[in-house]
Order: C-alpha cells, then sequence, then structure tokens
C-alpha cells in the first residue's frame, strides 16, 4: 500500500528531452515558470503555452500521464478560477444579488486556470525525464558557485542522494512494522483524529530507532569507502552540454525575444 | 612482513569505565596477500571488532595493527590503509549509497579521486566480476538480499583494495544469497588473487575458506586449515563452538563406537566415507 508512493515520478524513455543536460532542463522549467507569471495578454502567454507543450511532445510520454499529475490540484484550479470570476473590476455583464461577474473577472479567471496548469505540467516535464539522481546532481553544479560562500552544497545535495535511496526502504520498513503492531491488536483504523495520531506512536518509534541504526552502519560504510567530504572528489558521469542543449538554448532565447516583444507591443488583457 | 598484523591488540569499547571490558585480549594474528581466512567464533568474541580494527575503523586500545606496513592509528594513514582493506558489512540495506547500482559501486572510486572513464572501466568490471552488470541500472531495493551484498561487493572491488573484510555478510540472506555471495568471494580470491577475510558464524562457510582462526573471548583458540582446526572436534565444543554438520554427524557416530576412519568436513566427504565403510562391512 505505501510502496505505491513514487517520488519524482520518472519514466525513462529515449527521447531528447531525456538527453538533454538536467542543469539545462531545470533552468529552462524556472524559465517557463516565469515566463507564465510575467504574461501580460493572451498574445504571450500563447508563447509560454507553445514552450511548454513543446518540451511535452519532446518528452515522447503518453498524455494520459501528464492529465494524471493534473488530477489531484483540479479542485484547487477550479476553486481559484471560480473566485476570480467574480473578482474583476469594470462594468458586470451579469449581476445576481452580491454577485456580478466582469469581463476582466472572466478573462482573468481563464489565465490563472492556464497558468497553474502550464505551471504543473513545466514541472511535470522536468519530475518524468529527469532521474533523481540527475536532479540531485544539476542542483549541485548550479549551486557550486555558492560554495565559496561556504554554503555546504556538496553536503545538501549527498544529503538528497541519501534520502532519495532510503525512502522505499523506510516504506518498506514502515509496512513491516504496521503489520507487525497490528498482528499485536494495535488498531490503526478507528477512533477520532486524536485517537489515531496516538495509534502512530507504536509505529513511530520503531521507525526512528531503526532509522539511526541504519544512519549509523551506513556512516560505516562511507567511511570505509574513503568518504570525505567534497573535496578532491570526482564523478563517474560527467554532465555534458551537448548540441540537442545548444539547440534547446536557441529555442528558449527565440521564444523569450518574441515573448516580450509580444508583451510591450500587444495592449494588456488584463 | 605480512599484509597484515595485529601484535598484541588489546581493545576495548570504553576504556574510561572503572572496569573496562576488553573486546580483545592481546590478539596476534598475521595475514597473508591472497589469503582466504575464515574468522570464527561465537557472538561476542570480538570478531566484529576485528573487521574494524582491519580497516581502521576502530584504532586498538594498546597494541599495534599494521596494513601494508602502516599503522592504522596514525590518522595520516586513514585513507591509505581503507584503500588496501575494503569492509562489507551484515546488512545489505544499509551500505548502499545511491539510488542507482552503477552509482553505488561508483561511490568508493569517486571519493578517490578517479578520473571519470577510468570509473566507468572499473565499475563495468566489478559489476561483471560479481555478475551484477545486467542490473547496472536498477535500483537497490529492488534486488534481492543477495544480489544487494554483491553490488556492496563489487563497490569494494572498483576501489581496488586488494582486501575485503566480509562482517557475517550472509547473516541476513536466505540460502541462496549465501551461495551466491560464497560463490562470489571464493572467485574472487581465486581468480583475482583477492585477500578474503570472511567472519561468519556458518561452519559450512568457513570450511571452504583456505585457513580457518577461532576466537574465543578476545583472543585467538586456533588457527589453521580447516582440516586441522574442525578435525579436534572435542577442543572447539569445550569452547561451545560448532563443527560442520557433517563432521559433527561423524564424530558422534565414532563416539557411539562406530568404527569411521577420518573426519569429512562436507557432505561428499561424509558420503564417500560412509560407501567406504560399507564396502569393508557389506550388511548382512
Amino acid at each position: 500500500m505505501l510502496s505505491d508512493v513514487t517520488l519524482g515520478q520518472y519514466f525513462p524513455a529515449p527521447s531528447f528531452m531525456h538527453a538533454a543536460d538536467p542543469r539545462l532542463k531545470l533552468v529552462l522549467t524556472v524559465f517557463a515558470i516565469v515566463l507564465l507569471f510575467s504574461a501580460g495578454n493572451f498574445a504571450a502567454l500563447a508563447v509560454a503555452v507553445a514552450f511548454v507543450a513543446g518540451g511535452i511532445l519532446l518528452s515522447k510520454i503518453p498524455f494520459k500521464l501528464y492529465l494524471k499529475a493534473l488530477k489531484p490540484i483540479v479542485i484547487l484550479i477550479v476553486f481559484t478560477s471560480v473566485l476570480n470570476i467574480f473578482y474583476g473590476p469594470g462594468e458586470p455583464l451579469v449581476r445576481f444579488g452580491i454577485f456580478r461577474i466582469t469581463r476582466a473577472g472572466l478573462l482573468n479567471s481563464v489565465f490563472v486556470a492556464v497558468r497553474i496548469v502550464l505551471l504543473i505540467l513545466a514541472s511535470s516535464v522536468l519530475t518524468f525525464t529527469t532521474s533523481p539522481t540527475q536532479l540531485t546532481d544539476a542542483i549541485e553544479r548550479l549551486l557550486k558557485p555558492l560554495a565559496k560562500l561556504h554554503v555546504p552544497v556538496h553536503e545538501f545535495a549527498m544529503m538528497m542522494t541519501i534520502a532519495l535511496r532510503f525512502v522505499p526502504t523506510l516504506l518498506e520498513e514502515t509496512d513491516k512494522i504496521m503489520s507487525a503492531q497490528k498482528a499485536r491488536g494495535a488498531d490503526m483504523e478507528s477512533g477520532g483524529i486524536v485517537q489515531r495520531v496516538r495509534a502512530l506512536t507504536p509505529i513511530l518509534i520503531p521507525l526512528f530507532v531503526s532509522a539511526f541504526r541504519r544512519a549509523f552502519d551506513l556512516a560505516t560504510a562511507m567511511e570505509s569507502r574513503c568518504y570525505h567530504g567534497g573535496d578532491g572528489r570526482t564523478k563517474m558521469k560527467v554532465l555534458h552540454f551537448g548540441g540537442g542543449d545548444w539547440l534547446l538554448t536557441g529555442a528558449a532565447v527565440t521564444v523569450l525575444a518574441v515573448f516580450i516583444a509580444l508583451n510591450l507591443l500587444v495592449p494588456g488583457t488584463l | 612482513m605480512s599484509f597484515i598484523e595485529l601484535k598484541n591488540v588489546h581493545y576495548s569499547y570504553d576504556p574510561a569505565a572503572v572496569d573496562p571490558v576488553e573486546a580483545l585480549r592481546g590478539l596476534d594474528l598475521r595475514i597473508e596477500a591472497g589469503e582466504f581466512v575464515a574468522l570464527l567464533g561465537h557472538n561476542g568474541c570480538g570478531k566484529s571488532t576485528v573487521a574494524k580494527l582491519l580497516n581502521g575503523m576502530l584504532v586498538p586500545t594498546s597494541g599495534q595493527v599494521l596494513v601494508d606496513g602502516l599503522d592504522t592509528a596514525l590518522e595520516s594513514n586513514q585513507l591509505d590503509v581503507r584503500r588496501r582493506v575494503g569492509l562489507v558489512l551484515q546488512n545489505p540495506d544499509n551500505q548502499l549509497v545511491a539510488g542507482v547500482v552503477e552509482e553505488d559501486v561508483a561511490f568508493g572510486p569517486e571519493n578517490l579521486g578517479v578520473p571519470p572513464e577510468e570509473i566507468r572501466r572499473r565499475v563495468d568490471e566489478a559489476l561483471h566480476a560479481v555478475n551484477m552488470y545486467e542490473y547496472r541500472a536498477s535500483a537497490p531495493h529492488k534486488l534481492s538480499g543477495g544480489q544487494k551484498q554483491r553490488v556492496a561487493i563489487a563497490g569494494v572491488l572498483a576501489m581496488q583494495t586488494g582486501c575485503i573484510v566480509l562482517d557475517e555478510p550472509t547473516a541476513m540472506l536466505d540460502p541462496r544469497g549465501r551461495e551466491e555471495v560464497m560463490e562470489t568471494i571464493l572467485r574472487l580470491n581465486r581468480e583475482k588473487g583477492v585477500t578474503i577475510v570472511l567472519i561468519t558464524h556458518y561452519m559450512d562457510e568457513a570450511v571452504r575458506a583456505g585457513r580457518v582462526v577461532v576466537m574465543d573471548e578476545g583472543a585467538l583458540l586456533t588457527d589453521g586449515t580447516p582440516r586441522t582446526v574442525f578435525s579436534d572436534v572435542e577442543h572447539l565444543k569445550r569452547h561451545d563452538l560448532d563443527v560442520p554438520q557433517a563432521t559433527e554427524l561423524v564424530y558422534r557416530l565414532v563416539a557411539a563406537g562406530v568404527p569411521l576412519g577420518g573426519m569429512p568436513l562436507n557432505a561428499q566427504e561424509c558420503v564417500a566415507l560412509f560407501e567406504a565403510y560399507f564396502r569393508e562391512h557389506p550388511r548382512t
């Protein structure tokens, strides 16, 4: 039951986006999100949409999976756009009671919905096409300049790597402990919220004890394998900024130019 | 000079205590390069302490541990000692660092600052050596216990330590996983000349080593080939230690008055012994 949870849903496939440098993908995801939120009119927004759509097409991942990623936030999208309908300034189109719907309100709600959907889709392109290890690696490389300011970038990345490695192990263990406690008569499915939270104690305590024991073993294993921090460390997989990545960068720059032009030239919708 | 030398090693986990309990009391041991040594003894005899002393994870309270002539007690020797002696622990889950098999194997050489192409070569070679190459892109939690333990061995191999110390590597595995690990260790010792120190409490594993060292109460009890060590059944029994099943069976039969000649170490030898016996004493 618990083992169904996957963190950073990575779907391996032989696509252009999978092959792209994870650093670039990370930067471009942020770039796409910035575009989405600085679009002042529908023309500019369309450019951002096209950019994300391009990423989705190049990822060769069935669109069904992207829809699945949107599912958990459908309620949020509906809620915010419905709210936005009623909060537009200007002449009301329809009025009933204290509620009034304006043209600006309608447009605004569409805008917000598109933004949220695209935000999720853009980050899905990143997590679907980049393995957690690649992502950690990318974050480490991108933040490397901060190491000069004594920010423990390497240590942070190592923590992420280990955390990701142990998520499935600890989930499995939680499952085991739950079964063991149930076998001893622990009741976790009935009672009010207070009772249920209290029922978690016999699961959490053994889990913590075991996590500490694992951490101790892991430290021994890491030290035995000559781990001594990030100094003088090399990497087997060196990130490579290849031809495809230059193409992608070129595309992003073009998109940016068009976006800025449209944002300035076309009068704002809002 | 031997590859590893323990000279009159004492170790106490809490030397500051009023009445310190010593885990090791004057242990002397020499291990030559290329040997396969099985270290036996029951729980609490100091076996695991020895494992951690051999690669400098612990340093002796008194006495000396020399690895390739390097004193493990010196802080400046620590990395060099661990480059020569690798350690594999009991729980296969707790010693894998990365979320992908090949990246875990690369962890050691990465720490040593080996150039990327060379790491790639070593990782592939190490994974081939333990027959795990086809699983190089898998996540560790998807593997069986025996497979995980083989990945851990590959992680040490990729560091090219020349010596691997295994602290009860099969204790948490099913019989199949145990056999996988044993076969891997034996092959590495035979084909690649890797020095192996196998700490175990399975007598049937110890029999397959070239040399058996038995410890009791923090000191050496016996040391010799499996045949000489296990033929003295009384001596081991007096110290509450087991002998291999086949040896035990023949020992009891002899004690009960059956005139069997010799002490078998494994099932095949045992069968051969019985065949010889029945040839001489045909049933009537």
